[in-house]
């Protein structure tokens, strides 16, 4: 249908629109207006990414100056996929209602790992070895030896599409992976760099987070997006975790004694090099001299050694004296390696500021801070100019690099922990030197200040105040949409107490408790005795999970559970995992029904959803409060008090409902569908936890079911899923919480958007 | 699996012996300690390895996994001592990146035993030439050693304060909470009103209460300075960008526009004739006319005149009565009724 959306034509690929999806138009329109950051918040299951999408084409083509590209960013391949159908269905309506093929072009661009296409190196697994050996294929100083002469291999893909491909630009239209693959193996043309060529003049790009918010890749693939677009975050509710991630940087023996070994595999191809070739590296060490920057580095296929951020003027600058020569520069490499390796030789945990770090960095070894910096850079350039090939084989001394360049450009926001063993084996002696990023805000910065707007949404993101803190960003737009439905098709319940009255809590003291764990059993007995098909239930963590499961054991709960539905739970391994997944879903699918175990922040409870009968309830068992005794959270939780005067108590509260209720959300995935929620901890009745759920829970969170017993909590579930199961026709929606565009113009809805609008 | 340090010479290992001590010398070859007992009981002997002549009084606890890394490290002191000159010393980037080469070179040399005679001569040349320098920059703390230290340090004052801030804070909320506990206990205990009521305000009052917090939690954290200009010139987050901005403007207030008047001069006797017209009505003829350098300054003879003229025309029509009259009339004319008074 076309609607008019505060004076813009959209064309919207579905006969029908929720409300709330109309509203979510009006304020990302309003945002696109004010050229401003915002932050959305709607359900799961509404729509999201049709809504986004039609809307920012609509502003596209209405507005092709003021806005030039689209780019959104997801966390899985199976996600970019979902986006890339969307865009497909919209660009095909598109087609039919306008009557003429449009000028837009939609890519999906991933790894080499997803894109290659050259028979041997598809085959491989690991998505390094394959960057590696495309490296070893592509490099220009490869293809320069190919030249000269035929036995060095290099890939046909890749030539192809240097020779051809960049002259002829992608036809217009919507390329998923798939489709890129197909038109590369058509015209023999990599699409890997394909996509990667075509990012610049694409309208719409769709890729991981990564390719935005990692700036070591970032820098390759989206330095030339420009200022005049849109950046769009799906999912984006742990997305300060993404960006710390890409910032920290992890530092074992193991990973010290292979630099060791490639250092020696330097020292060697070096003195090598300068008995045959010194020609080469007399070339580089003038260049550096000169301090230009390396002219080849604008070379696509050289990308993967790349710096972290640094700014600008330091860049330009020449590389210091002290590593400008080869072997200079190798000594002082062992001597970094040497100097880490005795600071992991310790017995108890230290912290310590990258100031300290530096300052006995110098009293030790003797290293300055600035030739540290340049560290990165002029790793790459070495490599480089030896014509290493096999990257695969370096990629830990290019981490002890980066680690360096970054612990002497950044001494805020940042903090390094050596710890000598693991929390849970402390006889096991295995150092670790951490160096963690306190600051989520120093990697998304870039994003904020570069383009104009940028959305952030996912259906999770309560409460929507704390983001901009940890950001540190200031968003046009906050709101948080509910979901308008037909018939209360969520049951949000909170049982604190089990039949014998002893209060449920997952608090550390009652967490041995017999009584408890009993009383947990106890409630997911009669509740799967009660809920037909899938039930998911959610642990504070792997071990919590381990323990209960082996005490409701003895207890005899697993053989009364077993009575009802079958038995799956989710482990640490990820092939496990897949596979009990598989059986839970065939147990849902044939009627016999079946109960999953699984843990927040884990697998499942992120990016798998459970619609309709794979999940008519989900069980929260406790509050999944982050393991607080790790020293990089209380690092983290100190930086965040100093910086920003977040609470220790606020932001672990506030990780622990945004993990609760992504949990809780995986069984609602649309309007049609229904589900129990169950909260079983007494905690979750406080104010200061339940006001953190998302609107569209709370709304439906009744203060009568706050303070349940296992009896009452089943006794609520009979009667609602009775209600439940009545015949729902799309007749008994429309109106309410499914609008023909009719509807939507009346003058009636239109108020009451508006209010909504007003409201939030 | 892991290969566990050994000693060359008798081979005992770090895991037969965990109290094992390996000890370095100048030559970079590594012994542990009861090898150096026994070897150089006389104070002095040459190693088993390389045959160079050794003090014991020279060997060092092995910091380094690597022996040649801990004998790099101690020709690299050794060296830098002497070059030590700073970025300061020298009139561009690029010369002093030469000299850091060379530094680099010298250092390379000794370590790997290349040219010793022609790399000494040229240590000595430099010392020769740089005692001054070298001797001056023994005291002094390189720029980047004083960021570093400056930082250290306020890091440090930062931790303290604000770790006795947030305990305070904390058992001050403690206390707050106990108390309004308490007293909506006594109140209900002992007032009359409704209990429904108190409840109400106390949860009012509560609630006030946990709105004031966050920005009592706030105040404290302004008050200390933050240093953006050290790290990398990339300033975090906005918070930088605020202490650099410009105050504004202080905006006038709406006052009416300054518009000039001439002065009005009492001379208390006839007008003097204007400055002009002296000239013509014939004055200079009984002064002194001024000379070329006095005319020099824009002196002319018009001014005394007119000056002198001023002066013995002023006050003729003097008389104490008038005076005072006019004097008022002219200060304050507004407080008509004192005058009005003293006129009667």
């Amino acid at each position: 249908m076309k609607l008019n959306v505060d004076g813009l034509l959209v064309y919207f690929p579905y006969d029908y629109i929720y409300p709330e999806q109309f509203s979510y138009m009006l304020e990302l329109k309003r945002a696109l207006d004010a050229k401003g950051h915002c932050l959305l918040e709607m359900p799961s299951g509404t729509g999201k990414t049709t809504t986004l999408l039609s809307l920012i084409v609509a502003y596209m083509k209405a507005h092709p100056l003021d806005l030039t590209k689209l780019v959104y960013c997801s966390r899985t391949v199976p996600e970019i996929e979902k986006v890339m159908e969307e865009l497909r269905k919209l660009m095909n309506y598109y087609e039919k209602e306008m009557g003429m093929e449009q000028n837009i072009l939609g890519l999906a661009l991933s790894s080499r790992k997803n894109l290659c296409i050259h028979p041997s190196v598809s085959k491989e697994r690991e998505g390094k070895v394959v960057d590696g050996r495309c490296y070893s294929l592509t490099a220009s100083f490869v293809r320069a030896r190919h030249a000269a002469d035929d036995a060095v291999p290099i890939c046909e893909f890749y030539e192809g599409f240097d020779a051809h491909g960049k002259e002829f630009p992608l036809p217009p239209g919507v390329y998923n992976l798939d489709d890129l693959k197909e038109y590369g193996q058509t015209k023999r043309w990599c699409p890997y760099f394909l996509a990667r060529h075509t990012i610049t003049h694409a309208n719409i790009v769709v890729y991981s987070y990564h390719y935005l918010l990692d700036p070591k890749i970032a820098e390759v693939v989206s330095k030339e997006i420009s200022k005049s677009s849109v950046v769009v975050f799906d999912e984006a509710h742990n997305i300060d975790n993404v960006c710390i991630d890409s910032m920290s940087v992890k530092i074992t023996k193991r990973l010290l004694d292979k630099c060791s070994n490639s250092i020696t595999i330097l020292e060697t191809t070096i003195s090598n090099m300068k008995e045959n070739d010194s020609k080469r590296l007399e070339k580089e060490y003038k260049r550096l001299v000169e301090g230009l920057r390396d002219a080849t580095i604008a070379r696509e296929t050289d990308m993967a050694l790349v710096n972290p951020v640094l700014p600008s003027e330091i860049l330009e600058e020449a590389v210091p004296g002290t590593i400008r020569t080869a072997e200079h520069f190798v000594a002082f490499l062992k001597r970094v390696v040497e100097y880490i390796k005795t600071r992991l030789r310790v017995q108890h945990v230290v912290q310590e500021s990258p100031a300290g770090f530096l300052r006995d960095i110098h009293t030790k070894v003797c290293i300055d801070r600035k030739p540290l910096r340049f560290t990165a850079e002029r790793l790459a350039s070495l490599i480089r100019t030896l014509e290493i090939s096999d990257l695969t084989d370096f990629s830990p001394l290019v981490t002890v690099s980066h680690f360096a360049t970054l612990v002497s450009t950044y001494t805020k926001g940042f903090t390094i922990i050596i710890e000598p063993f693991e929390d849970r084996a402390p006889t096991v002696s295995n150092p670790i030197l951490y160096f963690s990023c306190l600051d989520s805000s120093i990697a998304i910065k870039p994003v904020f200040n570069r383009f104009q707007t940028v959305v952030i949404t996912s259906g999770t993101l309560s409460p929507l105040d704390m983001y901009p803190k940890i950001l540190d960003f200031h968003p046009v737009i906050m709101t948080s949409f509910t979901m308008t439905l037909a018939r209360p098709c969520i049951l949000p319940m909170i049982v604190s107490k089990g039949n014998d009255q002893v209060a449920m809590s997952s608090r550390y003291e009652t967490r041995e408790d017999t009584a408890v764990i009993r009383n947990y059993g106890n409630l997911l007995v009669e509740v799967a005795a009660a809920v037909p098909d899938g039930i998911v239930c959610f642990f504070t963590s792997y071990l919590y999970l381990e323990t209960i499961v082996s005490s409701w054991y003895d207890q005899g709960i697993i053989d009364q559970l077993q009575r009802h539905k079958l038995l799956f739970i989710e482990t640490q391994d990820a092939a496990e995992t897949s596979l009990a997944l598989i059986n839970y879903i065939k147990a849902c699918d044939n009627g016999r029904g079946a109960v999953l175990l699984s843990v927040a922040r884990g697998k499942v409870s992120e990016g798998i959803d459970f619609d309709h009968h794979l999940g008519r309830a989900v069980l929260m068992f406790g509050i999944p409060y982050v393991y607080t005794q790790s020293r990089i959270l209380r690092a983290r939780l100190e930086y965040l008090r100093d910086q920003f005067q977040i609470r220790e108590n606020d932001f672990l509260t506030f990780d622990a409902m945004r993990h609760a209720a992504q949990c809780l959300g995986r069984c609602m995935r649309g309007k049609t569908d229904y589900g129990i929620m169950v909260l079983a901890d007494k905690r979750f009745s406080r104010a200061d936890k339940r006001s953190k759920l998302p609107k569209w829970i709370q709304e439906h969170l009744k203060d009568t079911n706050c303070n349940l017993s296992t009896e009452e909590c089943v006794q609520i579930c009979k009667r609602w899923l009775r209600q439940m199961a009545q015949p729902f026709s799309r007749e008994d929606q429309l109106g309410i919480s499914l609008l023909t565009l009719e509807q939507l113009q009346s003058e009636e809805m239109q108020k009451k958007i508006q209010q909504r609008a007003q409201g939030v | 699996m892991e290969d566990y340090q050994t000693c060359p010479k008798c081979k005992t290992t770090k895991y037969r012996n965990p109290a094992m001590v390996l000890m370095v010398n100048a030559c970079g070859h590594a012994l542990c300690e009861s090898c150096v007992e026994l070897l150089f009981a006389k104070g002095s002997g040459a190693c088993p390895e390389c045959k160079c002549p050794l003090r014991r009084n020279n060997f060092r606890v092995q910091l380094f996994e690597d022996p040649a890394v801990d004998k790099e490290v101690d020709i690299r002191k050794r060296i830098l001592k002497e070059f030590n000159k700073r970025q300061e010393d020298f009139p561009t980037l690029r010369e002093y990146n030469d000299y850091l080469e060379e530094v680099e070179t010298i250092i390379f040399n000794l370590v790997f035993d290349i040219d010793p005679a022609g790399t000494n001569k040229m240590i000595d040349n430099y010392k020769k030439e740089n005692k001054d320098i070298t001797q001056k920059n023994r005291n002094r703390q390189s720029q980047e050693e004083m960021e570093l230290e400056e930082l250290l340090e306020a890091e440090k004052a930062q931790q303290s304060e604000k770790a006795n801030l947030y305990v305070n804070a904390e058992l001050e909320e403690k206390k707050q909470k106990h108390k309004a506990r308490e007293k909506l206990i006594d109140e209900l205990m002992f007032s009359d009103a409704d209990a429904k009521s108190i409840v109400a305000s106390h949860v009012q009052a509560t609630a006030a209460l946990a709105k004031e917090q966050p920005k009592a939690a706030a105040q404290p954290s302004s008050g200390v300075v933050k240093s953006s200009k050290f790290s990398s010139g990339v300033q975090i987050g906005l918070r930088g960008q605020h202490t650099n901005s410009f105050l504004p403007i202080p905006k006038q207030e709406d006052l009416p526009l300054y518009r000039y008047t001439a002065p009005v001069f009492d001379y208390d006797g006839p007008p003097p004739p204007a400055i002009e017209k002296l000239g013509k009505l014939n004055y200079f003829a009984n002064i002194r006319a001024a000379n070329i350098t006095e005319r020099a300054g824009g002196y002319t003879e018009a001014m005394s005149c007119c000056r002198a003229l001023q002066e013995a025309l002023g006050g003729l029509f003097y008389s104490p009565q008038l005076t005072h009259k006019t004097a008022v009339l002219a200060t304050n004319s507004s407080t008509q009724d004192t005058d009005d008074m003293e006129t009667t």
